[in-house]
């Protein structure tokens, strides 16, 4: 009798632990599900950038129907990516994500973004038009354009002066002078960074028409190599090959370190950059200033653009049309713009967000200047023809493992532009792409 | 004679009996059968759900890929591709170049965390050592903190411009930068030997302990050395032990990951195909779900085959000794 129940005990057990398995997968599942059909329709948005949150939260305010839950993720290139891609395989993928325009076009090659053209088409005339060529790949508009990213020079006024530099350089001949004026005088001191982020590596050949990426008849061209890109490599590598640059890892602790200590007196950055350095070198505010980024020509000056991203709609969503309506709007209500320029640092896609008061505020940082002025002269000598490849994730981590090994002189910048370059063809035939180049 | 004819005789019998008897009981069998199975269950069924399937699932995947036609730039099609993933990933430099990266860091490693363990161990069982639970302790602290933080606090300790070894060899004279393409190999060599030793050493300690000190006692009369018992009493008979490490480390090599991955922050030139796991992480992160199961299946079955590999060698020595 006692044997009984003890078995009796034992078959209870496994039967729960099988139905616990069982219920646990089951009602992860119903979660997952639309909502019900009464009530607010609840949307979820992935991102990292600071500031968001506080957009949604607005927008929650006024929009009592839609409800936003905003959810932090690790930044893109940091897993941010993976985990949203890996969240379309699996069916479980929130309505909204921030998506980068370097990764748009690798978002829509892995069939993870939601078309939402016929709800966002009336919207078109309200952005910067390479901007919402950056958001419509192949006549399919898959979200709303945040921001562009003007890049330009920052610097320490005051160790520029100590240096012997009056003037901020506004060429690269004059940059690559001054890097050697510095070092120069102290070798332990350096005019700039030199880091291995590949998409900050972008907008230096961005800003040289040097083009990565091209479609024509239905192919697609890699130019990672060509003449131009081979010019940009070279620069570089020369000012690498006479140890003029600091080779910190980009946006590593080591780097603000330097910047702080007056180590490394510049940085050649994006707008959102601005915030990030003001944030990580708090000790030296007011010393910092913003000059545009130095140019090939001085007669004809062309800058660079160093990310800019969009609130993409994500494959699978049961809401598109209210995801898509949410995007547009925290692109375009001046409140939710003022938030993103003051928090995010963002520079607006938005052509109406352009005349917003917050982007004629004086920063302290940087001795009360009106930075977002040298952005807004920059802006009309930006190359706007900028397209990206569908395997960006690819080719930017092998560019940044080259960067690296450029920085500690395993490499050649040159060599490393020719392997990116086999590399990102051999992956692109591998999936069945079509390429030249 | 007359035993092997009787042992004939009498095998047929108790057989005969057991099958009448299982026809006169058959409840009482299927009973225990059933309460067997009953605690079997749960492990089997997490077994199943948390093991069997997803390699299951990982062998499937690494058999199909990703078809996209013209610029690809909408949803593709999977297809199935036979073994071509394998081809494609063995014929992929960087991919092969991290199954040799870590067959030669476990060749050099390995033996000499195990040959620091074993050493460390025999003096820990020693009979003159001194203050033993305090080394005991000592030596196996590094394990008991977590890998990452152990790896965190090595990036910085070799970390350029940080590295206060760096520092001191600077100051000696040397250039010594510990973060250069070909001192990776040994930087993260020594942060898994700091790690894994002490683990290591505790479980020979233990197979020590378990040597009954008569032997050692009995080979000290015959006049045999403390390194002579070490040698021929003690080594031999903590020899499964051995095995067992060198099979664990061989594993734990092959799947080497947190100390790369956290040494890319200090280090940008370590490749982000730096191991096997690393690059399977990497086709991840590309979204290239085939290729990543592709490269774990090679890499389970490399660890597989050097493991048992390495068994069958010393079960065949084992058994001509």
């Amino acid at each position: 009798m006692k044997m009984h129940s003890g078995r009796t005990v034992a078959a209870a057990a496994a039967l729960m632990t099988a139905t616990a398995l069982l219920t646990g997968c089951s009602s992860s599942g119903s979660t997952g599900s639309g909502a019900p059909a009464s009530g607010p329709v609840k949307l979820d948005f992935w991102g990292w950038a600071p500031g968001y949150d506080q957009s949604v939260a607005l927008w929650n305010k006024s929009h009592p129907d839609i409800q936003i839950t905003f959810d932090k993720t690790a930044s893109g290139s940091k897993g941010g990516y993976t985990k949203m891609l890996t969240a379309v395989q699996a069916g479980n993928a929130p309505c909204l994500a921030q998506v980068g325009y370097e990764t748009l076009p690798s978002f829509a090659a892995a069939g993870a973004l939601e078309d939402v053209t016929s709800d966002t088409s009336s919207a078109k005339s309200q952005f910067a038009d390479w901007t919402w060529n950056q958001v419509t790949i192949d006549g399919k508009t898959y979200g709303a354009p945040v921001d562009t990213a003007p890049m330009a020079l920052m610097y320490r006024k005051d160790l520029f002066a100590k240096y012997g530099i009056s003037k901020p350089p506004a060429t690269w001949d004059e940059y690559a002078a001054d890097a050697a004026k510095v070092h120069a005088a102290d070798p332990s001191v350096y005019l700039g960074d030199f880091g291995n982020d590949a998409y900050n590596y972008a907008g230096l050949a961005w800003q040289a028409g040097a083009a990565w990426f091209g479609t024509a008849n239905q192919q697609w061209q890699v130019s990672l190599n060509s003449a131009s890109n081979q010019k940009v490599a070279s620069y570089w590598q020369g000012l690498l090959d006479k140890k003029l640059l600091k080779t910190d890892p980009s946006y590593d602790p080591s780097l603000y370190s330097d910047m702080a200590s007056g180590k490394i007196l510049s940085d050649v950055n994006a707008v959102w950059d601005a915030p990030i350095i003001a944030s990580s070198v708090k000790g030296s505010s007011g010393q910092w200033a913003v000059a545009p980024m130095p140019v090939w020509d001085a007669a004809n000056p062309v800058y660079g653009n160093d990310g800019g991203s969009a609130t993409a709609v994500l494959k699978g969503c049961a809401h598109a049309k209210e995801a898509a309506e949410f995007a547009l709007w925290m692109s375009t209500d001046a409140d939710s713009v003022a938030n993103l320029i003051k928090v995010t640092g963002i520079y607006p896609a938005a052509t109406a967000a352009l005349s917003n008061p917050a982007l004629s505020a004086p920063d302290p940082f940087y001795g009360g200047q009106k930075i977002y002025d040298v952005f807004n002269a920059e802006t009309a000598h930006i190359n706007t023809s900028w397209q990206w490849g569908p395997t960006m994730t690819q080719t930017s981590t092998d560019l940044a493992d080259g960067l690296g090994q450029a920085g500690t002189g395993g490499s050649k910048l040159p060599a490393v532009l020719g392997t990116v370059q086999t590399k990102t063809v051999a992956q692109m035939k591998q999936q069945g792409l079509t390429v030249t180049g | 004679m007359s035993t092997a004819t009787s042992r004939r005789t009498t095998v047929p019998a108790p057989a005969s009996a057991e099958r009448r008897g299982s026809r006169r009981a058959p409840a009482h069998v299927r009973r225990r059968a059933r309460t067997a199975g009953a605690f079997l269950a749960p492990f089997l069924l997490l077994f199943c759900a948390m093991y069997v399937a997803p390699i299951c699932w990982t062998v499937y995947q690494s058999l199909f890929r990703m078809h996209r036609d013209g610029l690809g730039l909408s949803a593709p099609t999977q297809v199935f591709a036979g073994l071509s993933n394998y081809s494609a990933a063995l014929a992929d430099p960087a991919f092969r170049g991290s199954l040799l990266r870590v067959l030669l860091i476990g060749v050099v490693q390995v033996p000499v965390m195990l040959a620091l363990a074993l050493g460390l161990a025999l003096l820990l069982d020693a009979r003159s050592t001194l203050f033993k639970r305090f080394f005991r302790l000592a030596f196996f602290l590094p394990y008991a903190l977590p890998g990452v933080v152990g790896a965190i606090m090595w990036s910085y300790l070799v970390a350029p411009g940080l590295s206060p070894i760096t520092a001191a060899a600077h100051h000696l004279g040397l250039h010594l930068d510990l973060t250069s393409n070909s001192m990776l190999a040994p930087t993260i060599g020594n942060m898994l030997t700091w790690g894994w030793t002490g683990y290591n050493m505790l479980i020979i300690y233990s197979a020590l302990q378990a040597v009954p000190p008569e032997l050692s006692e009995a080979a000290t009369m015959d006049g045999c050395s403390a390194f002579g018992i070490a040698w021929r009493i003690k080594i031999p008979l903590v020899r499964p032990a051995l095995v067992l490490t060198t099979v664990f480390s061989i594993i734990g090599t092959a799947q080497l990951y947190n100390e790369p991955a956290i040494l890319h922050n200090v280090a940008p030139n370590l490749s982000s195909t730096y191991t096997p796991i690393y690059a399977a992480y990497d086709a991840v992160d590309a979204n290239n779900f085939n290729a990543a199961a592709t490269e774990s299946v090679i890499l389970a079955l490399l660890a597989f085959v050097l493991s048992f590999g390495f068994l069958r060698l010393v079960q065949r020595r084992g058994a001509a000794l």
